[in-house]
Parts: structure tokens; sequence; C-alpha cells
């Protein structure tokens, strides 16, 4: 087991520096020199100096990637050209919100999908399956910037149930969780049913069946914890994307996360900003990766002690 | 699976603690969308559309632009020319900052030396280069003395005045104005609160607070259920016939407002180097139809960058009326024939540079099409905003679309038409060059006098709508939709929002 941690900690180290590196390269990758762009045509030469000094523009290229690096091991990623205050203290501002609209759409999305999964699996190929099946589809085809707008005609306009958008209590997070758990939840449900359906009809199941082990503790203590494993890998992918915040859904509902501030930071050429969300971003979704990797560890013993699984 | 069951409800709670909890709306407080979070309430620094919406409110600066764009007292009550390169400022007495401090002569000398120092990097610094020295003259008088004689000068000095011992790195530095700030939830709301020592008389609403609302449709759906108050230019032409339909819940206001729209020429181009060639286009273009059909009526037929209500506006220039058949007529003069009249082949092919606006886009198809009546072939090209901007820049285009926002003085003539004002000094993008012009632009630009001045520019603005290095689109109608109830409210030509301390809710 400790070798297995050891080798799944130590490649995150290249991983990382990978994409520190994509990151340090986009302000080099834009068309025109970011200094003009970023200060508009009337600006000094003075202060194009100026901010190119800042944004280290000055330096050789090896020296502008190290100063990067060191920066950011201490804990600097540089200030907003637009805002003025610092990128790192701007990402947290921002970061609370989005996890707290991941968390909610992710239990949305196993509150919804488990119960229809489950009896998808079991009523396989009759009438529960099929309405599933409608469900997962509609799911599946529906943008939320299609979604989103119906939510809220349904229940803030008309049922004048819930807030139209904005923050504050429980009933703000309802619909932006639900707008964007509903796809979610749709992969979930046939990502369910196909994985229970499969271990149902194992022998072991079978044997358990003949022993005469109710039908209710052979679904939930034998066949569900085993049709798990892709279940918890697909759930975890779907949390790893949507810590990247949700562009559409956040501008929607002026849910404050990370995706307005990525496109806001686009907008505004902000790059040192952008180049914070990305660091960001990605940092949290190989977090998210390595703590999956060490749940699969935990939850199948093979997994640890199998050669070339990583 | 048993802990997971015990941590689910503390995970929902945590998940559910309100972060931070939406203001709740006292009675006698505005509520007003905003399409974007402001860049910062410090108007040093501020550029964008959103934040001089708030910031006017905040402060005043030493003069304040009346409709007509002239320079008007704020808190300097009067001025003195003492020469060309000398003016004194005198200040209103007794006016109080929302910190309790008095105005002084030394918040002004603070306010400009500040944005003059490179630390701040302010974007409004270039601004300023023509202030040689600022003196105090005792508490409330300020002597600005000039490097050169530059007559747009009272016009800049609508800068916001902030008092010279600000040193908040956190909250934004306090104003003299109508409201102040009482705090910012980023890209959520900001809440002002009336001031009650407002040196210009009382203000009848409890406070405003602005709501960040990015998306059109769920702006207007708020505005639907009834929480927004205000919304000014915020609200997409198509959606107002359903606004209208609510009526006895909202009026809509419009007013001709001063952002200009035009098309630009490369004039060293071969095609577009010939006068006749760029008439033809103006001709070929049905600026009517792009207005009532694309812009939904809320827009008017400019006829030079200067808005009709400005001061320095000429609206005696040659007008170029939609007509393809002269059009095709000065084409066939210019040489550009049509190899096959009414067949597909085309005279000539241009290149239309746009950005990625939904808006623009729409309207480069519909020039397109007109323009093919006429026998030219126009290929659209939308660009991401960097590209696009650094091609304009670096005059890499035929024709392009873009719009001037926030002209106050006539002066901005010689940013765009001077031919020293070639990029990067100024915004001479497509090369025009007229003798006569400059030596207009270099008098106008020192022309103390007002009458005087106003001659210089009518004959600049005769003579560029002659020559055509642009051709005037559309100037832009602003839009207020006021929730019944709310009365006092005047729509302003600039887009200010400042007549909101005018304004009361009538109870019925």
């Amino acid at each position: 087991m400790r070798k297995f941690l050891i080798r799944r900690i130590l490649l995150f180290v290249p991983v990382l520096l990978g994409t520190l590196t994509i990151a340090f390269s986009i302000i080099h990758l834009i068309p025109g020199d970011p200094v003009d762009i970023i200060l508009g045509e009337n600006a000094l030469p003075a202060d194009k100096d100026a901010l190119r000094k800042a944004l280290k523009l000055d330096l050789p290229l090896h020296r502008q990637y190290i100063t990067f690096l060191s920066g950011l091991f201490k804990g600097d990623l540089g200030y907003s050209i637009y805002t003025k205050q610092p990128v790192i203290r701007t990402v947290m501002e921002r970061y609370p919100a989005t996890i707290e609209l991941a968390l909610a759409s992710i239990i949305f999305s196993v509150l919804f999908s488990f119960p229809l999964g489950i009896v998808a699996a079991i009523y396989k190929d009759r009438w529960p399956d099929h309405i599933t099946r409608f469900f997962s589809l509609t799911g599946l085809c529906m943008p939320n910037f299609f979604l989103a707008p119906i939510l809220i005609i349904i229940f803030s306009i008309e049922l004048g149930l819930l807030p139209v958008s904005g923050t504050g209590g429980i009933q703000n997070i309802i619909l932006p969780s639900i707008t964007l758990g509903f796809g979610m939840s749709s992969i979930l449900t046939r990502m369910i049913r196909s994985s229970l359906y499969e271990v149902l009809n194992d022998d072991y199941i079978r044997g358990a069946k003949a022993k005469g082990v109710d039908n209710f503790s052979i679904l939930l203590k034998h066949a569900l914890p085993n049709a798990l494993i892709p279940v918890i890998t697909i759930l975890a992918m779907q949390f790893g994307s949507l810590l990247a915040g949700s562009i559409i859904t956040e501008t929607i509902f002026s849910w404050p996360g990370i995706g307005r501030l990525v496109i806001q930071s686009i907008y505004a050429r902000d790059y040192p900003l952008l180049q914070g969300c990305l660091i960001f971003i990605s940092l949290s979704y190989q977090f998210i990766n390595l703590i999956l990797d060490l749940l699969y560890a935990f939850i199948d013993p093979r997994i640890r002690y199998e050669k070339g699984v990583l | 699976m048993k802990i997971p069951m015990i941590l689910l409800p503390i995970l929902l709670c945590l998940i559910f603690t309100p972060s931070c909890s939406q203001p709740s709306i006292p009675d006698g407080y505005v509520i007003v969308a905003l399409e974007s979070n402001p860049s910062s309430l410090d108007p040093r620094i501020a550029t964008d559309a959103s934040s001089q919406k708030i910031i006017r409110l905040i402060f005043n600066g030493l003069v304040k632009l009346d409709e007509n764009m002239r320079p008007a007292p704020d808190l300097a009550i009067r001025w003195e020319k003492i020469n060309d390169l000398a003016f004194l400022f005198h200040l209103r007495k007794g006016v109080k900052f929302h910190n309790g401090k008095e105005l002084t002569s030394e918040d002004v000398k603070f306010t400009f030396k500040s944005i003059l120092n490179p630390s701040l990097s302010s974007p409004h610094r270039g601004s300023y280069q023509y202030i040689k020295s600022i003196e105090e003259r005792g508490r409330y008088a300020v002597i600005f003395r000039l490097k050169k004689p530059y007559s747009p000068f009272l016009t800049t000095m609508t800068m916001p005045i902030i008092p010279a011992d600000y040193n908040d790195k956190e909250n934004p530095p306090p104003g003299t104005g109508p409201f102040k700030f009482v705090r910012w939830i980023q890209d959520e709301w900001i809440e002002l609160k009336a001031n009650d020592g407002f040196f210009d008389g009382e203000v009848r609403i409890k406070g405003v607070i602005f709501r960040i609302i990015p998306d059109d449709t769920s702006r207007f759906l708020e505005l639907q259920k009834g929480n927004i108050h205000l919304i000014l230019n915020a609200i997409e032409p198509e959606v107002l016939p359903l606004v209208n339909k609510r009526s006895r819940l909202f009026n809509i206001m419009t007013r001709p407002g001063t952002n200009y729209s035009y098309l630009g020429f490369n004039l060293h181009d071969p095609i577009l180097r010939d006068r006749r060639v760029r008439e033809a286009i103006a001709r070929g273009i049905d600026r009517d139809t792009i207005i009532k059909e694309i812009l939904k009526g809320f827009a008017y037929p400019a006829k030079g960058i200067l808005p009709p209500m400005h001061w320095a506006h000429e609206g005696d220039v040659e007008v170029y009326t939609y007509n393809p058949v002269r059009a095709r007529k000065l084409l066939d003069e210019a040489g550009f024939f049509d190899p096959d009249g009414p067949g597909p082949k085309k005279r000539f092919r241009l290149l239309y540079k746009t950005s990625q606006n939904k808006l623009r886009r729409r309207i480069a198809e519909v020039i397109q099409a007109q323009l093919a009546q006429i026998g030219i072939d126009v290929e659209i090209r939308s660009y991401e905003w960097g590209t696009f901007y650094s091609d304009i820049k670096s005059g890499n285009f035929q024709i392009y679309s873009l719009t001037w926002v926030g002209v106050t003085d006539p002066d901005i003539y010689y940013y765009i038409f001077h031919s020293s004002s070639t990029p990067p000094n100024g915004a001479n993008r497509g090369g025009y060059r007229n003798p006569e012009v400059d030596s207009l632009l270099e008098r106008g630009r020192v022309e103390g006098d007002e009458k005087r001045r106003k001659e210089i520019y009518s004959k600049i603005q005769k003579i560029i709508v002659k020559d055509l290095p642009y051709i005037s689109l559309y100037h832009s109608v602003n839009i207020a939709v006021v929730k019944k109830g709310l009365v006092g409210f005047i729509l302003y030509p600039d887009e200010s929002l400042i007549s909101l301390r005018y304004a009361s809710f009538n109870r019925e």
C-alpha cells in the first residue's frame, strides 16, 4: 500500500509541472503584444514598460519561467491587471461558491440517479426502465442554457417558490444545482443500471438467492457495493469538472463562482488572473484524481497489488 | 456505509450555510441591475461602464458636464482662466467627504498627483500629461499650470476627487457625492447609502443596491418578478415588447444617447483610396433598415462623432442618403465596372473586419447584402477582440466597424483624424491625411473661446463628412425600464444614474 501511495504521489509531480507550464505559456500564445492589448492604444510608453516589467515580460523566457514557478511556491500569483487586487485573493473569494455549487449538484445527482438506476436495473426492459431511459435521454440532450430558464420560469415566475438568481440560502442553490446535476444524473443512472444489472446476474448473487437471502439485502449488501467502482469513477470525474466552474449556469443564476471569473478575465484580457484561475482549476482536478485513485485502492484491494494499474 | 450516513447531515449543513447572505432590502432602497461586476470603485483606476455608473453616484469632480457637454460647476464653484497656461479653481466651502473630512485644495492636488504617479499605474494617466504643476492657493483654491495651451482641459476636470489621507487597500475611497459606499460582495451586489450631508440638497431615497446579473434572460426575469426597480441599457431591444405587455408594472423611458458607431476605411488601400468608391459604399448602405430591423428602432442615424446635443455638433453636413443607382454610377465612374450587370460576378471584393459581438456581426451581414446589390462582394471576418484590435491598430484591414463611447470634447477629432495621430500616437487607423484639417485641429486644441472653437470644429466636421474616412452609422438610444412607483428618475444622454438623487417612491 505504501509503495502504491508513493508511486501515485510521485506521478502527481510531472503532471503538475505540465499544467503549470501550459498556464505559464498562455500569455506568450496570445496574438499581438499582450501589453498593447491590455493597456490599449493610448497608453504611454512608460506605462507599457512598467507593465511589461510587472508581468516580467522583459526577462528572457527561461528566467520568466523560473520567476513564475518560484512565485507560485510562495503562494504569489501576481496582481490582477483589471482590479489591481492580488490574484490569489480574488480566486479564493470565488472558489467557495463553486465548491458549494459542485457539492450540491453532486448530492442532487446522487439522490436522483441511485433510485432510478436501481429500479431500471431490477426491471430491465420493462416499463420502469423505459421511463428512466426517457429521463436520462432528456437530461443528456437538454443543454443548461435551455433547462435553466425553463426552471426559473416554472419555479420562480409562475409558482413563485424559488428566487430567480443570486446567492443567499438553501432556496438559492436549488435551481442551479438541478440545472447542473440533471445532465450528470442521466449519465449516472445509465451507469448504475448497466453495472448493477451485470452484477445481479453473477454467480454469487445466484448463490445468495439460493441461500434464501432476501432481495433487499442482496441488492444493498452484495450487489450494489460491487457495482459501485465504475459509478465512483464517473462521479469523481464529474465532480472534478464541476470544480472548474460552470460558465453558463453561473452566469444564468448570477452565481459568483470561478467559471464567471474565468470568463471575466478573458473579456478583460486580464492574463495574470486567467493564469491564476487555470492553475487553481487544474490543481483541484488533479487533487480529486489523486484522492480517487487512493479511494480505489481502499475500496478494491486488488488494485493495490496489481502491477501496471497506473 | 454508516459513517457517510452520519456525515451527510453535517455535510448538508456545511454546504447550505449561506456563505454570504443577500441584503435584506429595507424600504426606500432602489435596486438597480448591472450587467457586470465593476472593476474597481477607485475612480483613478476604473474605466469600465459598470464602475462609472456607480462612481458617479459616490464622487464629484471639480466640474461636471451639462447635457450639452459643457463644463458646469461641481466641487469648484467657479474658475478663472489666468492665461492660456493657468487655470484657477475656487472650491465650494464646507463640502464634507463621507468620512467626515472637509474637502480642501490638498485633496484636489493629491488626486491628480496620484494619477500622474506611475506607481499607481492609472489608465487615466495619459489624459493628464499636459499638466505641468498643481499649486494650492490657501485651503479653497487650486491653480493648474499646463505645459502648453490645451482647450479640452476643463472637460478633463470631471475626474472625481478623493481625500488626500486615503490609504485603504480594502475599501474604495470615500467621495463627496449623494451616496456613500457601504459594502461590496464581489460579483453579487454593491450597497450604497444616501449621504445625509450631501452639499447639493437632500437625497430622497434611502440608498441604492446594485445587483450584478450577467445573463440577459435572468435580468429580464428578475425584472418581471418585480425584484428590480431600474435597468438602464442592460436590456435587449428584442425583449422590450414583452416588458411593454406588462406596462402596468413598468415605465419604459428612451432618450437619444451619445455612443457613435461607424465604418472605418483603410485609405492606403488601392480601391478605397478613391473617394468615389467610399461615397458609393455610403450610398449603398441603407442605415434606416439597419436601425429599424436590427436595432429595433433603438438608435438614430449619425452625422458625425459628436451627438446632436453636443455644443460643438454641426448638423449642416452632407448626408449620403441610400441611393443604389447613384452608388453604381459612382463605381462605374471610378473605373470599377460590373462585369456581368446583375449577374453573380462582382466589381471587386472587400474584407470587412469586426469583433465577435452578436449585434455587430448581424449589422455586417446586412451591409454585406446591401453592398452586393451595388456589385461589391464583401467578405466578413469576425475576430476575437485581441486579434481584431491589433489588426485595426496595425492598419491590417480594408473596412472595419467599431463604436466610440464617452465622447465629451470635440478634441477627439485630433485623436482620430490628425495626420500625426497614427497608432500608437492616436487612433488615425485608416491613414487619413488632410493638411487643412490638421491645421484646424491644431487651432481647435489651443483656442480658448467657445464660439470660435465651435466654428473651427464645424468646419472640421464638414470636411470629414466630405472626405469620408468614416461612414457614420448610428448613435445609440438609451433605454431605461423603471418600476412603477419609482418617480423622479431622469434619463440622461450619457447613461448617468445621477438623477437617482432626485428619485423617490410614490406610495399609492
